[in-house]
C-alpha cells in the first residue's frame, strides 16, 4: 500500500498540456490559478479543513492533464473536487452548501479577486473595495438545481478521468514529522512549521504542479529547507534530506520552483485582471470565467475551441458553441423540473 | 435561505479571514525580502545554484529534444522545464492498469516517481466480454467475464448507481473502489481496474474488475456433505486473518465479515471481497461512526447495543462467527433481528457483568436490558464464554475453544487483534494447517452456472441512515415472548423496554 506516495504525472502527460493544448500557455497557468485560489477560498467558507481543500487542489490539477479546461466552468469543475474531496473526508457538504459559497465567491460582493491597490504603477487606481450587496448572492431554486447538476456532472467526469483515483497524500504532516526528527537548535519550532506550511500551500496554487511531479517526502522536505533558510536556521551539516529519501537534484529543482511561485501569483493576478477589466463591463476583478477566456482567445484572433488536441487552427465553431450553451439550458430546465 | 447565507458569511469573518491572508502574505513577501537581503543568502544562493546545476543536467539527461519553444521568461521558475517532453529512452511506462505497481518492482531509486502509479482515464467496459452471471447481491451485480485483449477472466462488479439519488456517486462505491486500490496483499482480493460504459457523456456504468475466483465460502458451505476437517479450518482461518491483520495495520476496517463476502480459488486461496462497508478508521477511532454495518448474524454486541465509536474488534467478533460457522457449515448466531440477535449472542457467550465488560451499561440500547445485578450474578466461573463454546463445539480442541471463546469476548477490548490471533497456539497444535495446494476442489457455481439470488436477512443497507436513538426495542414483536422463553428455560435475563 502506498500511503505516503502519489500517483505522478508521466513526461507525456505534462508535454501534452503544453503542447497540444488550443489555450495558450499562460492563459492555461491563468486558469489553474485563479481557480486553485477559488477552490481554496471555498474550503475557508466552508470550513473545511486545509487536508480537505488541498486534496482538492490536487485532485483538479490531476484531472486537467486528462482533460481540456474549457471542458466545464471553471468554478463548476472546482467545485466539483471540494465537493467530491469532502464527501470522501470525514467532513461532508451539502450541494447546497456548495452552491451558496460558489455563489457568493462569484457575485461582485466578494473580494476574491479584487484588484489590489500595490499591482504594478502603470494600472489604473483600484476600485473602492465591494460592498456587501446580499441581492448579489441571493441564489434562486432554478440557479441552484442547474449549478448541483452541473457539479454532478463534473464529479463524475473527475473520476472518470481519474480513473476513480482518488487517493491523494498530503506532505504536511509528514513535513512536520520531518521537522521534529531535525533539530534546528536557534529557531522555534512554531515559526519553522509555520513557514514550512506556508510554502507548501502556496504550492498548491502554483501551475508548476509540484504536487503533481515530486513525492510527499520530496516536498516535504523542500518546504523546510525554504523556510529553513527564510527564518535563518541552522541546518544540519550533513546532506540531512537524504536521511528522508530525497536527492540533491530533486531538492534543488522544489527549493526553486517553491521560491517562484509568489512572483508567479502576483504575475497571474495581472493577467486575469486585464482579461476581466476588457471583457466585463462595468466591473473590473472577480473570478475569470470561461467567457472571458473566450473574450481573450478572439482578441488574439485564436479560435475558441474547447481545447482540445489540436482544434486551434479551426475557425470559430459557433454551431458547436451554440450546442454547447443549448445543453446548459437544457440542464438547467431538467434540473429545475425534477 | 438567504437570511441564513448572509449570517453565514455576509459578516466580516470571512473577509477578515482573506484580508488576513493577503495581508500575513505580504507581510511574508516582504520578509522573505528582507532575508534575502542578508549576507547568508550567499551560501544559500551557491547551493541553489548547484542544486539547479544539477537538476539542468538532469534534466539535459531526461529529455533528448531541445524543447525550447516554450519562451520562459526571467520569472519563469527552471522547475517548470522538468521532464516535458516523453523521455524516448525510458522503458515504455506500465500499461495504464497498473495503478499500483507491486512494491517489489522498485530497487531502482531512478524509478522512484512510479512507485505511487499513475493516473489517467477509465477504459471501456467493451474490453470484455461478459461470460455468465455470477450474483446480484443485495447492491450489486457480479458476472464472469474475459478481457478481449489478453483472454484474461475476470470478475465484474457493477457499482450500483440511483440515478435519482442527488448527492452524485455512492460514497461507499468511492471507498470500495479507493480501499481496493491501496490494498495489496494476497489474501485481499485484486482490483485491477474500474471500467465505464461506452457513453462517456454520462457515467453511469461503472463496473470494478477483480480478479476472479471460482467460489465464495458460503457457497461451499451450503454444498459440502461433510465440513471442513480442522487442518482445513486452521489454513482458512490464518488466510482470513492474515488479510485482516493487513487491514487493520492499515487503519481499514471491513465492516461486512461474513462466508459469501470470502472468496477462495482451485489452489485453496482465501481472499476478502467486498468493501462496501469498509472504510479509513483512524485509531482512536473518531466519535460517530455508522451503527448500520455487518451482516445481522455476524455483527458484534457492542453494535448491537448502540456503540457510535467502535474499532477493529468488530471485525474479529465477525471473525469468530465465521470461525464457528467453518466448524458446522452452519451461521453461528441466526437471529431474527437486532434483539433476537443480541438474545442469542448471550445465550451462547453468557451475560456481560461489570466485571468481564465494564461500562457495557452505558451503552445507548443497555438501558433496555434487564440483566441480573452484578452482585447476584450466578456467572461468576472464570470464563462462562469457554464452557458454554465448549458445550456447543464438543469436537473442538482445548486451544480452538480458547481461541472461539477469545473472539467471541463480549466486552470488545478481550478478543484478540489479528495479529495476536495469528499467533495463537491454535494453529500450532496437531493438527497443523492443510497446505493450500492440498486443499480439495469444489464445482465452481461462478464459473458455471447463474446463481440464485440469496439473501442474508438483515444485510446492511448502503447509504441507510441510523434510526433516530437506536433501536427500536418497543416496536419488535415477540421480544417479550422471546424473552420470557428464554427466562422459562433458565436464561437468566431478559429484555425489556425502560
Ligand atoms: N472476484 C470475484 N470472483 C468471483 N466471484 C465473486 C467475486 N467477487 C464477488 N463474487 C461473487 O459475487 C458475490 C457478491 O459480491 P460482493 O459481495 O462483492 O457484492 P455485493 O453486491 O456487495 O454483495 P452483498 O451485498 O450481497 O454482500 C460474492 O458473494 C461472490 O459470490
Ligand atoms: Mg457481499
Amino acid at each position: 500500500m502506498s500511503h505516503m506516495m502519489n500517483p505522478l504525472a508521466t513526461p507525456e502527460q505534462l508535454y501534452q498540456r503544453r503542447s497540444f493544448s488550443a489555450l495558450p500557455i499562460e492563459l492555461q497557468d491563468a486558469i489553474f490559478f485563479s481557480t486553485q485560489c477559488l477552490t481554496q477560498a471555498a474550503g475557508l467558507l466552508l470550513q473545511l479543513p486545509q487536508s480537505v481543500t488541498a486534496q482538492a487542489n490536487v485532485l483538479l490539477a490531476r484531472y486537467w492533464l486528462e482533460e481540456p479546461m474549457m471542458f466545464h466552468e471553471f468554478s463548476d469543475i472546482s467545485a466539483a473536487s471540494v465537493y467530491l474531496t469532502a464527501k470522501l473526508s470525514p467532513y461532508p457538504r451539502s450541494p447546497r452548501d456548495l452552491a451558496l459559497v460558489y455563489n457568493y465567491l462569484l457575485s461582485p460582493s466578494s473580494t476574491l479577486f479584487h484588484p489590489l491597490a500595490t499591482l504594478s504603477d502603470d494600472s489604473p487606481p483600484p476600485p473602492p473595495p465591494p460592498t456587501n450587496i446580499p441581492n448579489d448572492y441571493y441564489l434562486p431554486e432554478h440557479i441552484y438545481n442547474s449549478f448541483h447538476t452541473r457539479m454532478l456532472n463534473c464529479e463524475s467526469r473527475i473520476l472518470y478521468a481519474l480513473s476513480f483515483d482518488t487517493h491523494v497524500s498530503l506532505p504536511h504532516s509528514l513535513a512536520i514529522t520531518y521537522l521534529q526528527a531535525l533539530d534546528f537548535l536557534n529557531t522555534s519550532k512554531s515559526t519553522i512549521s509555520k513557514r514550512t506550511l506556508a510554502y507548501l500551500n502556496t504550492s498548491l496554487l502554483s501551475p508548476q504542479m509540484l504536487y503533481l511531479t515530486s513525492q510527499p517526502n520530496a516536498l516535504a522536505v523542500a518546504a523546510i529547507y525554504n523556510a529553513a533558510k527564510d527564518v535563518g536556521a541552522k541546518m544540519p551539516e550533513c546532506e540531512w534530506w537524504e536521511v528522508f529519501d530525497v536527492d540533491r537534484e530533486e531538492l534543488g529543482f522544489l527549493v526553486v520552483g517553491m521560491r517562484s511561485v509568489d512572483g508567479w501569483g502576483r504575475k497571474m493576478r495581472e493577467d486575469m485582471e486585464r482579461m476581466k477589466g476588457e471583457t466585463e463591463s462595468g466591473r473590473r476583478g472577480g473570478m475569470i470565467r470561461r467567457r472571458d477566456v473566450e473574450g481573450e482567445l478572439r482578441r488574439r484572433g485564436l479560435s475558441v475551441g474547447n481545447g482540445h488536441a489540436g482544434g486551434s487552427e479551426e475557425p470559430v465553431d459557433m454551431e458547436a458553441e451554440m450546442a454547447r450553451r443549448m445543453d446548459e439550458k437544457m440542464a438547467e430546465i431538467e434540473a429545475s423540473a425534477s | 435561505m438567504t437570511g441564513k447565507g448572509k449570517s453565514r458569511w455576509a459578516d466580516s469573518a470571512e473577509d477578515a479571514a482573506l484580508e488576513a491572508q493577503v495581508k500575513k502574505e505580504k507581510e511574508e513577501k516582504k520578509r522573505i525580502k528582507a532575508e534575502k537581503a542578508r549576507k547568508a543568502e550567499t551560501e544559500k544562493k551557491r547551493r541553489e545554484a548547484e542544486a539547479a546545476a544539477a537538476a539542468a543536467q538532469r534534466q539535459h539527461q531526461q529529455q533528448q529534444t531541445g524543447d525550447d519553444d516554450d519562451d520562459d521568461d526571467a520569472n519563469g521558475p527552471p522547475a517548470k522545464r522538468r521532464r516535458l517532453s516523453p523521455d524516448r529512452d525510458a522503458p515504455p511506462p506500465p500499461p495504464p492498469l497498473q495503478a499500483t505497481p507491486t512494491a517489489s518492482s522498485n530497487d531502482n531509486s531512478k524509478l522512484l516517481r512510479f512507485e505511487g502509479g499513475r493516473f489517467g482515464k477509465c477504459r471501456s467496459v467493451e474490453n470484455y466480454d461478459k461470460l455468465n452471471d455470477i450474483e446480484e447481491g443485495a447492491y450489486g451485480w457480479v458476472a464472469r467475464a474475459r478481457e478481449i485483449e489478453t483472454g484474461k477472466v475476470v470478475a465484474l462488479k457493477r457499482l450500483k448507481i440511483d440515478p435519482k439519488d442527488r448527492s452524485g456517486l455512492p460514497v461507499t462505491g468511492l471507498r470500495e473502489i479507493q480501499i481496493l486500490k491501496d490494498c495489496s496483499h494476497r489474501n485481499i482480493v485484486k482490483l485491477k481496474e474500474v471500467v465505464v460504459g461506452d457513453d462517456t457523456s454520462k457515467i453511469d456504468n461503472i463496473f470494478i474488475v477483480l480478479e476472479f475466483l471460482e467460489h465464495d465460502l458460503k457457497s461451499i458451505l451450503e454444498d459440502m456433505p461433510e465440513p471442513f476437517l480442522a487442518s482445513e479450518v486452521k489454513t482458512l482461518l490464518l488466510q482470513l486473518c492474515s488479510g485482516i491483520a493487513y487491514l487493520h495495520l492499515h487503519y481499514i476496517l471491513h465492516r461486512d465479515l461474513k462466508t459469501s463476502n470470502l472468496l477462495l480459488n482451485n489452489r485453496g486461496q482465501l481472499k476478502i471481497a467486498d468493501f462496501g462497508m469498509a472504510r479509513y478508521v483512524p485509531d482512536p477511532p473518531p466519535p460517530k461512526l455508522t451503527q448500520l454495518v455487518v451482516t445481522l448474524w455476524y455483527r458484534a454486541p457492542e453494535l448491537l447495543l448502540g456503540a457510535a465509536r467502535y474499532g477493529p474488534e468488530i471485525d474479529m467478533w465477525s471473525v469468530g462467527c465465521i470461525f464457528g460457522e467453518l466448524l458446522t457449515r452452519e451461521p453461528l448466531l441466526q437471529g431474527k433481528n437486532e434483539v433476537d440477535e443480541l438474545t442469542k449472542i448471550f445465550e451462547l457467550c453468557g451475560l456481560p457483568t461489570d466485571d468481564s465488560w465494564p461500562g457495557f451499561r452505558r451503552l445507548p440500547n443497555a438501558r433496555s436490558l434487564r440483566l441480573p445485578s452484578s452482585s447476584s450474578s450466578s456467572s461468576s466461573t472464570p470464563n462462562p464464554t469457554s464452557a458454554l463454546i465448549r458445550a456447543r463445539f464438543p469436537l473442538l480442541t482445548t486451544a480452538g475453544v480458547s481461541l472461539l471463546s477469545s473472539l467471541l469476548s463480549l466486552n470488545p477490548s478481550r478478543r484478540p487483534t489479528a495479529s495476536e490471533m495469528l499467533e495463537h497456539e491454535y494453529f500450532r497444535q496437531d493438527p497443523k494447517p492443510k497446505q493450500e495446494a492440498m486443499f480439495p476442489t469444489f464445482p465452481s457455481k461462478a464459473g458455471q452456472e447463474r446463481r440464485r439470488k440469496r439473501e442474508t436477512p438483515n444485510a446492511p443497507q448502503r447509504n441507510q441512515k441510523a434510526p433516530e436513538g437506536g433501536i427500536d426495542f418497543s416496536s419488535l414483536g415477540g421480544i417479550f415472548g422471546a424473552a420470557r422463553e428464554r427466562e422459562e428455560r433458565g436464561g437468566g435475563f431478559s429484555l425489556r423496554m425502560v
